[in-house]
């Protein structure tokens, strides 16, 4: 059945996309900004 | 409603595009990431809070403001909320025919948003309720040869709730119940909405249940304060678009009343959509071995569509509010949650406008032969246009999908104006405020990209 509709899905995946492109980049972003922040915090003592 | 609300289809389809429809959502995505950059780099400083009022001379103010003017503003609005009354309670009971349901899901619910858009807040002026409640509290103070006794306070804990009640009332009767549209059911809605209206007015009074429970006055009010019109105590003029907004007072119940405006939307988007279609069948079955009649099952289903809608618009902004809490700051998400609110409201306008603006543009014509034979009585043929016809020629099926994208982008890229104005307030730290803006830019495209795969889907 999922696969018999899988032009729907695929429309609708594709409409989505940029979203989950979002998240991703935020999800890499976040990441880098708390090693950042973990590392300004330790920068004296090291 | 669901079918006329697509009714650029009757007009052709939309094969000379030329790209793919899917593309639309990255160009508007892209378009956001632009407007984002170009807001960090030459909107340092919040300029939207001032607003930058602009009085028009004082002669226009004091026309407008007038009593003469109040007056019929307020009886024209009376006198159309007992037409449809009328018309719904004696006239033929048939929707297309009946002056009372295109009046009320056209004219008033959809027609009233652009007007309110270009000419601030005159459903105030309008408003049914509110005048036929001064005009009582006028006379019972004459009556009594004195003022009245002062209206309880309004509830701070409130909020906006009752107007959450009201605007839910309103899409169930609109998308849920089955017997919505018949013209009796509208009639007697808007008497039993009159009814409790009084009763609020004469409890909390007239201005103060007008300003944050009358579900109408409250909807059409947060999308005049985009317009450049505006009133400022006793003056008229123009402010900056969208400043209006940054002036909200939000409290309780505010978020969850801009998830219902553009949850309803979406639902009633996606009610035609495969998305929802494919699975209708089944939640109907399951409603139906509950023990629920067909017409009830269909109904209960529908009231679970919309439902899960108003959720998914409300979780989603959640998920961006506690992706910007998440970046650091002294501020609750709740507190957060409230603040951003007002970046909601050009996302509801677009919504609204590109759901709805075939609805408008075409069966806003059938006022022309409504209003001359309200009640659909055979012979009837007040001002000679009965005879009349709506033109679906007006648009075509390919401007229409770029007018929605158009509404769509424009009013996304709104609320990111709408929400870094805010974070420059709120935060301290500069960098506080754009890291914020990243979740809040997120927010923006997942709301793009749904518009577009609704209204996409909704011509499949």
């Amino acid at each position: 059945m999922l696969i018999a509709h899988s032009g729907h899905w695929a429309v609708t995946v594709s409409y989505l996309a940029p979203v989950a492109g979002f998240f991703i980049w935020l999800g890499f972003v976040t990441v880098r900004q708390r090693r950042q922040d973990r590392a300004r915090e330790q920068g004296p003592d090291s | 409603m669901v079918l006329l609300a697509h009714a650029g289809d009757l007009a052709g389809g939309r094969s000379d595009l030329p790209i793919p429809e899917q593309l639309f959502g990255v160009a508007a995505a892209v378009v956001l990431i632009v407007s984002f950059i170009g807001l960090a780099v030459l909107w340092p400083t919040p300029r939207l809070e001032q607003g930058g009022f602009r009085a028009f001379p004082r002669a226009v103010s004091r026309v407008l403001l007038s009593r003469p003017v109040a007056v019929v503003c307020g009886a024209a609005g009376v006198f159309l909320l007992g037409l449809v009354v009328w018309s719904g309670l004696t006239g033929v009971q048939v929707a297309s025919a009946n002056f009372a349901p295109t009046f009320v899901y056209v004219v008033f619910w959809l027609g009233l948003v652009p007007v309110s858009l270009i000419l601030g807040d005159v459903f105030r002026a309008l408003n049914p309720w509110r005048a036929i409640g001064r005009a009582v509290a006028g006379v019972a103070s004459f009556a009594a040869r004195g003022p009245l006794p002062a209206p309880l306070s309004y509830p701070e804990r409130a909020g906006h709730w009752p107007a959450v009640a009201g605007i839910v009332a309103f899409a169930l009767l609109e998308l849920v119940a089955s017997n919505g549209t018949e013209p009796e059911t509208v009639a007697i809605a808007a008497l039993v909405y009159s009814a409790a209206t009084f009763v609020a007015m004469a409890l909390y009074g007239v201005e103060a249940w007008c300003d944050r429970g009358e579900a109408f006055g409250v909807y059409f009010n947060l999308f005049s304060r985009i317009s450049p019109l505006a009133r400022r105590g006793e003056e008229i003029g123009l402010r900056r678009p969208l400043s209006g907004l940054s002036g909200l007072r939000t409290g309780p119940g505010t978020v969850p009343l801009l998830a219902v405006m553009i949850g309803s939307v979406t639902f009633d988007g996606a009610s035609e959509a495969p998305l929802w279609t494919g699975i209708v069948p089944d939640v109907n079955d399951f409603m139906a071995s509950l023990g629920l009649s067909p017409e009830q099952a269909l109904e209960a289903t529908f009231l679970v569509g919309l439902i899960g809608a108003i959720v998914l618009v409300y979780g989603f902004y959640r998920l961006g509010i506690a992706g910007a809490r998440s970046v650091g700051g002294s501020l609750s998400g709740e507190r957060l949650a409230k603040l951003f609110a007002a970046a909601l409201v050009p996302i509801a306008l677009a919504y609204v406008a590109a759901h709805y603006m075939t609805y408008l543009v075409f069966q806003g014509q059938a006022m022309s032969f409504l209003a001359s034979n309200p009640l659909g009585r055979d012979g009837v043929d007040i001002f000679g246009t009965a005879g009349n016809a709506i033109d679906y020629s007006v648009l075509g099926a390919t401007a229409v999908w770029y007018w929605q994208v158009a509404f769509v982008v424009v009013g996304h890229v709104a609320a990111l104006t709408l929400a870094h104005d805010k974070a420059l307030v709120i935060y301290d730290d500069p960098t506080l405020a754009v890291r914020s803006q990243y979740w809040m830019l997120t927010v923006m495209v997942g709301f793009t990209c749904l518009a577009l795969l609704l209204l996409s889907q909704s011509n499949v």
